[in-house]
């Protein structure tokens, strides 16, 4: 017996547009890395025209807001907490380069601060992030 | 029985055409986000706590700055522009030179990274900064 096959109608999908909503995506993404939680945490950085990249392949950010706050990873950390973090940290990895991000507005005193407890952890080096041109 | 099979005319889905208009999107996104995510700044070495290093006297240069913004080089009120000049010519005639930065506690952040850049600019070899306590 010869079994008759249905002629299937071939479902096109239409892919020129393919690459206009790729375009949006990265707009939308890129917009959403704008807002990130960095700027959540409002930190006007300092500036400065002449600067080094201090990026390195382990880091640890520390950020201080303008009234002194202490944050890591996005949240509230006390200098003990901190203390902590940093040895761990450095125990797992220790060329981990540790970045202070501070307000620009921020009194001395608080980056100091994190400045003695990494002068206590006989850390000895430490990268000042700014920003510029 | 034998079957008869229909040859099919291929279709290719994903047309390669517009796959590389894709991948040269992927490109330009995960350069922006790595250009991103760069921290640039100042690498500077810590001392050890309460450590002192002996230095000529006349090596050093005392750089102080004030609650309100006032530099001081060497006792005497400078503007920011001054210190780049002064700091130039010194260690011209002094390449041991040594910088020494006092802070006083309420100075804005802004003003010590303006001094910083400054001596890293520069290339100062010994740099040293702290926080000036009450009564120095």
């Amino acid at each position: 017996m010869k079994i008759e096959r249905h002629k299937r109608k071939i479902i096109t999908i239409p892919i020129s547009s393919m690459s206009d909503i790729a375009f949006l995506l990265l707009i939308f993404i890129m917009l959403i890395s704008l807002i990130n939680y960095k700027k959540v945490i409002k930190i006007d950085y300092p500036e400065a025209n002449y600067k080094e990249v201090t990026q390195a392949d382990s880091n640890l950010e520390i950020w201080i807001d303008m009234n002194g706050t202490v944050y890591y990873k996005g949240n509230i950390v006390d200098l003990k907490s901190l203390e902590n973090i940093i040895v761990d940290t450095v125990v797992k990895k220790p060329d981990t380069r540790i970045h202070i991000i501070a307000d620009k507005n921020t009194p001395y005193k608080n980056v100091d601060k994190v400045v003695e407890i990494l002068k206590l952890l006989q850390h000895r080096v430490v990268s000042f992030v700014v920003k510029g041109d | 029985m034998k079957i008869k099979r229909k040859n099919r005319n291929i279709f290719d889905i994903a047309d390669s055409g517009s796959m590389s208009d894709l991948a040269f999107l992927l490109i330009i996104f995960f350069i922006v986000i790595a250009i991103f995510n760069i921290n640039k700044g100042f690498i500077l070495g810590l001392p050890q706590k309460n450590s002192t290093k002996i230095v000529n006297i006349k090596d050093i240069i005392k750089i102080n700055i004030k609650e309100n913004g006032d530099i001081f080089y060497n006792k005497e009120k400078v503007t920011i522009d001054d210190i780049e000049k002064n700091i130039k010519e010194d260690l011209d005639n002094n390449p041991n030179l040594t910088v020494l930065l006092k802070i006083e506690e309420n100075v804005k952040y802004q003003n010590v990274v303006n001094i910083i850049e400054i001596v890293r600019k520069l290339n100062v070899e010994n740099f040293s900064f702290s926080i000036m306590k009450d009564g120095e």
